[in-house]
C-alpha cells in the first residue's frame, strides 16, 4: 500500500524549473531513496511532501493528506530530519526530546528512543558538547519523537566523516528491519545501494531511473568491466566473443579491457585464450556496474566530484 | 497551551544557563545603577528617583532590543528555527515565550534595584508598587514585542544590528532616561514625544515621584499595549523560519505600522504639550525631593532672633531644627549648606501686586502675555519672595506654578486690605481698623515711586537687585521716559504722608500688610517688596515687625498660615537665606545667598534663562 503518491509534480522558482514532472510512489515499510547530485531537485521534492513548500503543479498525497492543504495534520504524523539544523547550545539531549515531544499530540517513549539511538548515557549533556555523530543521532531521534508513520531523512550523512556515516547507516538499517517507512535523499551512491529498497535517480528535476538498486544496475546498458594486465605484450589475434564482450587493448599492448553482460563467461573464455597464446597474466580485475555507472551512462556526467 | 508552557520553561532554563544574558540583565544595569547613584548625588537622598527610573529604562531597552530582537535573529541565522518548522506548531508560542521569559528575567532586576535604593540610599519605596509592577510589565512586554518585530523584518544579523541600534540609542539618550529631557534642545524634546521609551520613562517617574497610578499613565500604557498587540500580530504574520527566506525591504514599513500608536500619541503630545509640562513639573518634584542641611545659620522666626541653629529640609518640608550642634550631613544623608554669618528666614510674601503690569509707564510699550507673567513670577522667586497676591486673579498662571511647570511665586488670594491714601489718615480710623482687625497696607514704595515720578528721579532703578531682575530694555525705557517729559504720577500719594500714616497705624496696633504694589510705574516685580521693608524701617517700624508682616503676617492673612511664613518643623521648606542680619540692618534681605522653594534650592542664575 502506497503511503506517498506523487504524480506530475513540478516546482518553479521564478523562471527556474527545479522539479519538472516527477512521478513515484512509496509503499509502507519500504526505504525509498532519492539519489541525485546537488541541485537536482531532491530537497525541493521532499520539502513539498513535508508540507514546507508549495508545489507549482501536480498531485501529491502523503498518508492520504495533501501537504499543501493539510500540512498541520500531516506534520503530526511524519518525522523530518532536515539538513543543517541546529539546537540551542545549552539544551540537553533529554530536554530537546521533551521539548519537541510537547509539539505533538502523540509522543513515543523517549527513554526507549534514547536507548535505541544510543543517547541514553548522554541524555544530560549539552547539545554543544555532543560529537558530530551524536548530534546527527539526536536529529534523527527528534524526527522520531512523535513515532512517525513516515520518516524523512534529507541527506542524513552529508558532511559526516566515514566512521559516523557508518554509524548512521547501521541505524537506518535497524529502522529498516523494524519496517519503518523511510524516504531519504542522498548524493552518495553507496548509501542508496546499501540502505534503499528502491531508488529514484533524479537529475535536473526529472527522474531518470527508478527501481531496486540491483534492478537499475541490471537494466542499465552498463556492463561489468574486466581488466587484465599482462607481463608480456599481447599478440595480434582473434578474441572470443563470449557473452557479447567488447574488447579493447591499449597502445602498449599490456592491458586488455572487456565490457560484458556475462562477465563470468567472458572471463573464463579470455583466460583460457591467453593461456593458449602463452601470455603471462599479471593481474585480473572484475568490476560490476554501480549506480554511478548507471548515472554516468544516463546523464553523461558523474554524480559528484 | 502545553506548547506555550514548554517554550516558556525551556526559554527560562536556557536564559539561566546563558552567562551573557545574566550579565546584560543584571550586572549591566546594576553597574549603571551604582555609577548613576554616585554621579547624581544619591548621597543626598533626593534625585534618586531619577537614577532608579534610568536604570529601569536601561533594563527594559536592553532586554527588549537585545534580549528579544538580537536573540530571535540569531536563532534564525543559526538554523535553530528551521528545525521547529517541520513540527506542527506556529510562531505564536515562540514569540509569546520570548516575551514571558523577558518579563520573568526583568522583574527580579527591578525588585533588586528598588531594594538597593531603599537599603543603601534611603529612597522610600513606591507607594503604588502594584501600578509600578503592572506598568513595568506592560513596558517590558511591549519592548520585547518591538524587538521581535524587528527580528521579523530584517534579513541578516548585520541588518538586525543596525536597525536595533537605530532604535536603541535614540531611545536611550533622547527618552530622558540618561539625559534629562529638559536639558535637550526643544526640537529634540519634540522628537522624544514619538519614542515609546519617553512615555515609559515619564510614566515610571510619575508613579515613583508623584505616586501616580495606572489610570494616571493610561495613555502611555494604552499605547504600549496596542503596540504589543500590533507587533505580535505582525511578527506572527511575517515570521520566517529560515535565513534563506528573504523579506522585501518594504516589510520594514510594518515596523512603522506597529509603532503607529506612538505616532498618534506623539502628535497629540506635541499639540497639548502635556508631556513637556509634565517633564518640567517632574523635574521640579525631583529637585524638591532633595535633602539639605542648612548649618549654623542665625534663625528668624515670629519672635525674632531665635539664635543659631541648623535646619534639615526633606521632602519639601522643614523636618527638624537643631539649636546648637546638629548631626553631620552625611549621617542625615543630606547635602550640607554652610550658613554661618547668614540668616535663615521664611521666604517673603508680597501682599499686593499687579501681575498684568510690568512697572512701565502706561504710554510705553511693555511686555505682556504669558511669557511676561512667567518672568514676573520668576523675578519674585529670584528676590526670595515665594508668594504674591495679585490684584486680579490669573488662574492659568496659578495652575502652572502649582503644578511645578513654572518656577515662580505662588499666587494667593485674600480679602482686600485698607490702603494708605494720599491724605493723612485720622487716628480714629486706625483705632477702628485695629479694633476690627482690618489689615492696613501702607504702600510706602508706591508713595516713594509717585514722588520719584514727580521729581523725574531715576534713582529707584539703581539698586543692585533691580538691575539683576529687571530686563535691561525695561530699565532703559523707564529712564528715557522719565527724562523725556514731565509725567503725572499714577496716584497722588506722597512718601512723607504715607510714612506718617504707617507710624501711627503701628502705634494704634493695626495689623500691617507688606504690599509692594509692583507692576505700577517704577515698581518692578520682585525687588520692590525689599524696598517696602526698607521704607518701613526708615519710618520707624522695628525690623522684626516689618519682617513678620512680610512673612507670617501675610501668610496668615492670605490663608497660608499653616504652611508658609514660619521657620518651624512641618512648614514648607520655602526659605530665604541672606548674608548678614536683617534684624540689625533691614537691607540685608537684599543680599540673598540662597532661596528655597518647597525644598528646591533655586538656581537663581537660571531663572530667567528659559525662553
Amino acid at each position: 500500500m502506497s503511503v506517498i503518491r506523487v504524480a506530475g509534480l513540478t516546482k518553479r522558482y521564478g523562471g527556474f524549473e527545479a522539479v519538472r514532472g516527477i512521478d513515484f510512489a512509496v509503499d509502507e515499510g519500504e526505504v525509498f531513496g532519492l539519489l541525485g547530485p546537488n541541485g537536482a531537485g531532491k530537497t525541493t521534492t521532499v520539502e513539498i511532501l513535508e508540507g514546507l513548500r508549495e508545489r507549482t503543479s501536480g498531485d501529491v498525497e502523503v498518508l492520504g493528506f495533501d501537504p499543501a492543504v493539510q500540512a498541520r495534520q500531516l506534520k503530526e504524523r511524519i518525522g523530518v530530519c532536515l539538513q543543517a539544523t541546529n539546537l540551542p547550545e545549552k539544551i540537553t539531549v533529554a530536554e530537546a526530546l521533551d521539548f519537541f515531544a510537547s509539539f505533538y499530540r502523540r509522543a513515543g517513549d523517549i527513554r526507549r528512543l534514547l536507548d535505541r539511538l544510543q543517547l541514553w548515557d548522554r541524555r544530560n549533556a549539552y547539545y554543544s558538547k555532543l560529537s558530530g555523530g551524536q548530534k546527527q543521532r539526536l536529529a534523527i531521534a527528534l524526527a522520531m519523537v512523535n513515532d512517525p508513520q513516515i520518516l524523512f531523512l534529507d541527506e542524513p550523512t552529508a558532511g559526516l566523516d566515514p566512521q559516523v556515516r557508518l554509524e548512521i547507516h547501521n541505524l537506518v538499517l535497524e529502522l529498516k528491519q523494524a519496517r519503518r517507512t523511510i524516504l531519504l535523499t542522498t548524493h552518495y551512491i553507496e548509501e542508496a545501494e546499501r540502505l534503499c529498497d528502491r531508488v529514484a535517480i533524479i537529475d535536473n528535476g526529472k527522474i531518470i531511473a527508478l527501481g531496486a538498486p540491483g534492478e537499475i544496475q541490471a537494466r542499465a546498458a552498463g556492463h561489468s568491466r574486466i581488466t587484465i594486465s599482462c607481463a608480456t605484450p599481447l599478440p595480434e589475434m582473434e578474441w572470443p566473443n563470449a557473452g557479447g564482450a567488447q574488447i579493447q587493448i591499449d597502445a602498449a599492448r599490456t592491458t586488455l579491457t572487456a565490457v560484458s553482460n556475462e562477465p563470468t563467461r567472458t572471463l573464463v573464455e579470455l583466460v583460457k585464450r591467453l593461456d593458449q597464446a602463452g601470455v603471462e597474466v599479471a593481474d585480473i580485475h572484475l568490476k560490476r556496474p554501480t549506480l554511478e555507472d548507471v548515472f554516468i551512462e544516463l546523464t553523461g556526467k558523474r554524480l559528484r566530484d | 497551551m502545553r506548547v506555550y508552557l514548554a517554550h516558556i520553561v525551556l526559554n527560562l532554563k536556557l536564559t539561566l544557563r546563558d552567562r551573557l544574558v545574566l550579565f546584560f540583565n543584571y550586572v549591566f544595569p546594576l553597574v549603571f545603577f551604582f555609577i548613576f547613584a554616585q554621579a547624581f548625588g544619591a548621597s543626598r537622598g533626593g534625585a534618586f528617583v531619577q537614577t532608579v527610573s534610568m536604570v529601569l529604562i536601561i533594563g527594559v531597552l536592553g532586554n527588549g532590543f537585545f534580549g528579544a530582537g538580537i536573540r530571535a535573529i540569531q536563532e534564525r541565522e543559526l538554523n535553530i528555527l528551521r528545525r521547529y518548522r517541520v513540527a506542527p506548531i506556529t510562531a505564536a508560542p515562540l514569540l509569546v515565550a520570548s516575551m514571558v521569559t523577558g518579563w520573568a528575567n526583568y522583574l527580579p532586576m527591578a525588585v533588586v534595584v528598588l531594594a538597593l535604593s531603599r537599603c543603601l540610599y534611603g529612597m522610600p519605596l513606591p507607594s503604588n508598587w502594584l501600578s509600578l509592577a503592572v506598568f513595568l510589565s506592560i513596558g517590558i512586554i511591549a519592548f520585547r514585542s518591538i524587538g521581535l518585530m524587528i527580528a521579523s523584518v530584517v534579513n541578516s544579523a548585520q541588518e538586525g544590528q543596525i536597525i536595533i541600534q537605530l532604535f536603541y540609542f535614540p531611545m536611550l539618550f533622547l527618552s530622558g532616561a540618561t539625559l534629562p529631557l529638559e536639558f535637550l534642545p526643544k526640537w529634540v524634546q519634540a522628537v522624544a514625544q514619538f519614542l515609546p521609551a519617553s512615555h515609559l520613562f515619564l510614566g515610571i517617574q510619575g508613579i515613583l515621584i508623584r505616586g501616580e497610578n495606572l489610570l494616571d499613565v493610561w495613555r502611555a500604557a494604552a499605547a504600549l499595549i496596542v503596540t504589543t498587540i500590533a507587533a505580535t500580530f505582525l511578527s506572527v504574520k511575517l515570521f520566517r523560519w529560515e535565513k534563506e527566506e528573504r523579506i522585501s525591504g518594504a516589510a520594514k514599513l510594518w515596523l512603522a505600522a506597529a509603532l503607529l500608536p506612538f505616532l498618534a500619541l506623539g502628535a497629540w503630545e506635541l499639540r497639548t504639550q502635556h508631556n513637556l509640562a509634565k517633564v518640567k513639573s517632574l523635574t521640579r518634584e525631583t529637585r524638591r525631593s532633595q535633602v539639605f542641611l542648612v548649618r549654623d545659620a542665625r534663625l528668624f522666626n515670629e519672635r525674632g532672633d531665635a539664635g543659631t541653629g541648623s535646619v534639615l529640609l526633606r521632602k519639601g518640608k522643614i523636618e527638624r531644627i537643631w539649636q546648637g550642634a546638629a548631626p553631620s550631613a552625611r549621617e542625615l544623608k543630606a547635602e550640607s549648606i554652610d550658613a554661618s554669618g547668614k540668616t535663615l528666614l521664611p521666604a517673603l510674601i508680597d501682599g499686593g501686586i499687579h501681575l498684568d503690569q510690568s512697572g512701565a509707564f502706561p504710554d510705553s510699550p511693555s511686555p505682556r502675555g504669558e511669557g511676561a507673567t512667567r518672568r514676573h513670577l520668576a523675578a519674585y522667586v529670584y528676590c526670595g519672595v515665594a508668594a504674591v497676591r495679585p490684584a486680579a486673579p490669573d488662574l492659568r498662571a496659578a495652575a502652572r506654578v502649582a503644578s511645578g511647570e513654572w518656577l515662580g511665586a505662588e499666587l494667593l488670594d485674600g480679602s482686600p486690605a485698607a490702603y494708605s491714601s494720599a491724605e493723612r489718615i485720622p487716628d480714629e480710623i486706625f483705632a477702628r481698623l485695629a479694633a476690627e482687625g482690618t489689615p492696613f497696607a501702607p504702600a510706602l514704595a508706591a508713595a516713594e515711586a509717585a514722588d520719584a515720578v514727580r521729581e523725574r528721579n531715576a534713582e529707584l532703578l539703581e539698586p543692585s537687585l533691580v538691575q539683576q531682575v529687571a530686563p535691561p530694555l525695561l530699565i532703559e525705557a523707564l529712564k528715557k521716559r522719565l527724562a523725556a517729559a514731565p509725567l503725572s504720577p499714577p496716584h497722588p500719594r506722597r512718601l512723607d504722608i504715607a510714612s506718617d500714616n504707617l507710624r501711627r497705624a503701628w502705634k494704634a496696633g493695626v495689623r500691617l500688610v507688606a504690599a509692594s504694589q509692583s507692576g505700577l510705574p517704577l515698581l518692578l516685580h520682585g525687588p520692590t517688596l525689599h524696598r517696602e521693608l526698607h521704607l518701613w524701617v526708615k519710618a520707624g517700624i522695628p525690623p522684626r515687625a516689618a519682617l513678620e508682616a512680610a512673612t507670617s503676617g501675610n501668610a496668615r492673612w492670605l490663608g497660608a498660615g499653616s504652611r508658609l511664613g514660619q521657620l518651624a518643623p512641618g512648614y514648607e521648606a520655602t526659605l530665604l537665606l541672606v548674608n548678614g542680619n536683617p534684624l540689625n540692618e533691614i537691607d540685608s534681605t537684599q543680599h540673598i545667598a540662597a532661596v528655597f522653594i518647597k525644598g528646591e534650592r533655586v538656581i537663581r542664575a537660571e531663572l530667567f534663562e528659559e525662553e
